[in-house]
């Protein structure tokens, strides 16, 4: 394990050491604030429209920071060729996705608390109401959310050849099935055979990432999720993070390094 | 290796070649921007500007049912029109919206079951002053389309009747006004803000009248059924303002044009009415 | 005496296209054997193979067949790993870091304590000049500082056994020597050295043992004196001569 959390440890300190998660919180926050500054019909007591400002660009800014990350870190270790030092320890490849995996998600995870904080704060600045536990509900699905994403960008990253191809490909993926996952089986009804049977097998397939994004629940002041539910969506969550990485493994173990 | 003063120089010259282009594009912008119009969404979005619009309202939508709202997979089940949003308290019924809107229904499988518990999945309406937070969507959905009149009488409806801003509701309606001068509708909500805000009968007259005249001008041109109930709505705010202000024939005579334009939904309700205020304005004289 | 470093039979192939048909045979059949406190030359030219055994060694690339040994223990284990230094040929260490994150990072992966890490590091920045830049981020490092990096977290773990990839190769004459003066402390510690390289006069002035590697064939293995005598000339011409290359001299 501690083998696992070194490499994090190093992933974390290339993202608080890269301009992407300050320019990204800074745009945010400057957005939000700016939204914030705008008064409608006098009435300083609106402020869903900013709740939901604030936490669409929370998301956006964490896929892209996830995506991001989790991209360039495999094909990055090769290209630099840091790999080969790293692997010339007792370090196993399963060490190094492990490691790269828990990096950028507890990295995410640093970014998400700044994001929810300055959400928190903007929301309790206006209406002085401060739903913590509602929060901390958002906070953590959106991380468990995040895990899956991630997983799944580190399996992309070691079959597609280029990190970028594997960021555009990912980012498709992950915000057709956010609109579309939910709907999949709406979907397939409609459909004549075999491409009903086709689309309800992608249904069962894929990982169902929007029930992670709870942002109705937060910007419209919605009863607390069931937290059996929500335990539920984080072993979910952990099944598929376990598969990608599986998987991910599974490549990686058979892919030669040529130093 | 070249003097650095050459650097200086290069740098000057690219400075005024900036400049240059700056004074020469600037006219070429300010034509630019009056042929488009001074709003500034209006110039970057086009025509796609009433796409956007219609998104934003029914983003309002959406906050007043509190997140619960169709999908564009279960478009059956979105409401038709506005009224649900904004109307009179007979029109404003929320469990007749919340049986109109039951697209959830039965869930087929295990993942729709358990992903309903991260979904907002029970209807009602906003309320006790939360509906301000529709306003910022109509706000935006007016600027990106200043004809979509609905924008102007959902906003102006809630600012006058629950958040105590006639004044603000005044301002909206004349906004939409000034870019559509012969709406009936928005006339109607004004008249509504003088008559029951500023408790100002003679100028709410004035301007249901001109309503009723704008509504004539659009016979023919309009589904007689919408005519029809904006003929009945106007001339009740007529005949209820003639009542108040002791004019018992006058609000006789109202009532029995509603009649006669066949736009009452109960004529025998309205002809007891006409009797009553008839004999009342009998014993007066 | 056990050798610490052991090849028997080892023969590597890569195999390309959709069929994987005709494969390229980088080792064929090598045996070698290294022992404790001896410092090894692995000379040969390009595309001998040189690189393929170490990645065999470090566990990059699997044998094809036959098997590899570090310390007795086959180097499918990671564990046989624990006791090395690896210095690659080239390598841009992670930029965003100091040397002493680096390395900090590395003696973490090695288990090592806290307080001796702290001592480790101080004794290798001395040993690599590297004392003064400890806090600067190793993308402001030139090439032989970064190669000296190199070396720094190679011997974090207090190897017994430092594995070479052309430790000079890029760098300029000061900094050849600088390598080479540390190789020549190190064993002086006696510690066993394993490397490659193409530069035969550093490797007569450095190495008890040679192995010169041709086509993927070990061609000949010997102390450097033996050689010399044996062939009656210096390195260079018994290298050429060992690869089939005609002087015209």
């Amino acid at each position: 394990m501690n083998k696992i959390l070194a490499i994090a440890g190093v992933v974390i300190k290339e993202l608080y050491r890269r301009k992407d998660f300050y320019v990204l919180f800074v745009l945010t926050a400057l957005i939000t604030l700016v939204m914030g500054s705008a008064t409608f019909f006098n009435d300083p007591k609106i402020v869903r429209y900013l709740v939901e400002v604030c936490l669409l660009l929370i998301w956006v800014s964490a896929i892209a920071i996830a995506i991001g990350t989790a991209a360039r870190q495999i094909p990055a270790e090769c290209e630099s060729r840091t790999i080969f030092p790293l692997l010339a320890k007792p370090v196993t490849r399963a060490h190094v996705i492990l490691g790269k995996f828990l990096g950028c998600w507890f990295a995410c995870g640093i970014a998400l608390v700044a994001f929810y904080a300055f959400a928190a704060i903007v929301r309790g600045s206006r209406e002085a109401y401060w739903p913590m536990l509602h929060y901390f509900q958002a906070s953590w699905l959106h991380w468990m959310g995040l895990a899956v994403m991630i997983a799944m960008v580190i399996l992309g990253s070691l079959i597609f050849s280029a990190p970028s191809a594997n960021a555009t490909i990912c980012e498709i993926i992950i915000v057709g099935i956010l609109l579309l996952g939910g709907h999949l089986d709406t979907v397939a009804l409609r459909q004549p055979p075999p491409l009903d049977l086709i689309t309800y097998t992608i249904y069962f397939f894929i990982p169902h990432l929007e029930w992670f994004d709870v942002r109705d629940i937060l910007v419209h002041d919605q009863p607390l999720i069931k937290w059996w539910a929500v335990l539920g969506a984080t072993a979910y969550a952990a099944a598929y993070t376990a598969t990608f990485l599986f998987l991910a493994w599974l490549i990686f173990r058979r892919k030669p390094l040529n130093a | 290796m070249r003097s650095p003063r050459v650097h200086y120089l290069i740098l000057l010259l690219l400075v005024v070649i900036n400049f240059t282009l700056a004074t020469v594009l600037d006219i070429a912008a300010q034509a630019w921007t009056r042929r488009g119009g001074t709003d500034l969404l209006a110039i970057l979005l086009g025509d796609a500007r009433r796409i956007f619009s219609a998104h934003f309202f029914i983003k309002a939508d959406v906050y007043f049912h509190a997140g619960y709202y169709p999908s564009i997979f279960d478009l059956t089940a979105r409401p038709k029109d506005s009224s649900h949003m904004a109307g009179d308290n007979h029109a404003h019924d929320e469990e007749k919206c919340g049986k109109a809107m039951q697209f959830l229904g039965r869930p087929t499988d295990w993942i729709e079951r358990f992903g309903r518990n991260f979904a907002v999945t029970e209807h009602k309406h906003l309320n006790s002053g939360k509906e301000r937070e529709i306003l910022p969507w109509l706000r935006i959905s007016a600027s990106l389309d200043p004809h979509r009149i609905e924008t102007y009488t959902v906003a102006a409806f809630w600012l006058r009747r629950t958040l105590g801003k006639p004044e603000q509701a005044e301002a909206f309606l004349r906004e939409g006004l000034r870019a559509n001068p012969d709406s009936y509708e928005l006339l109607h909500e004004l008249g509504c803000v003088y008559y029951e805000n500023y408790k100002d009968a003679a100028r709410a007259r004035n301007i249901w009248r001109l309503a009723l005249e704008k509504l004539e001008l659009q016979r023919g041109k309009k589904d007689e059924d919408e005519l029809a109930k904006y003929y009945h709505d106007i001339l009740l705010r007529l005949a209820r303002l003639e009542e108040d202000q002791g004019n018992y024939a006058l609000a006789a005579d109202y009532l029995e044009e509603i009649i006669e334009r066949n736009a009452a939904p109960n004529p025998d309700l309205l002809r007891t009415q006409i009797t009553e205020l008839r004999e009342k304005a009998s014993t007066r004289h | 005496m056990e050798p610490i470093l052991k090849l028997e039979d080892l023969r590597v192939e890569f195999r390309s296209g959709a069929l994987r048909h005709n494969p390229k045979v980088a080792l064929r059949g090598l045996n070698l054997e290294v022992y404790r406190g001896e410092i090894f030359g692995f000379i040969g030219p390009n595309g001998a193979g040189k690189t393929t055994t170490i990645n065999v060694l470090l566990g990059f690339v699997a044998p094809t067949a036959g098997n590899a040994y570090l310390f007795g223990v086959n180097v499918r284990e990671p564990i046989a790993r624990q006791r090395i230094g690896y210095l690659p040929e080239l390598t841009y260490y992670y930029k965003f870091l100091t040397v002493e994150e680096l390395l900090r990072f590395y003696a973490r992966i090695f288990g090592i304590p806290r307080r001796e890490t702290d001592r480790r590091i101080d004794q290798l920045l001395r040993l690599v000049e590297l004392e003064q830049v400890r806090n600067r981020p190793i993308k402001t490092y030139s090439k032989g500082m970064q190669q000296r990096v190199g070396l720094a977290q190679a011997l974090i773990n207090d190897p017994e056994l430092l594995i070479l990839d052309e430790p000079t190769s890029g760098l300029d004459p000061i900094g050849r020597m600088k390598v080479r003066e540390i190789i020549q402390r190190l064993k002086n510690e006696g510690k066993t050295v394993f490397f490659s390289s193409h530069e035969l006069g550093e490797v007569e002035t450095v190495c008890d043992r040679v192995g010169i590697l041709h086509e993927g064939e070990l061609r000949t293995v010997g102390r450097v004196s033996d050689l010399k005598a044996q062939f009656q000339t210096d390195l260079e011409r018994i290298f050429l001569k060992i690869i089939g290359y005609q002087l015209n001299t």
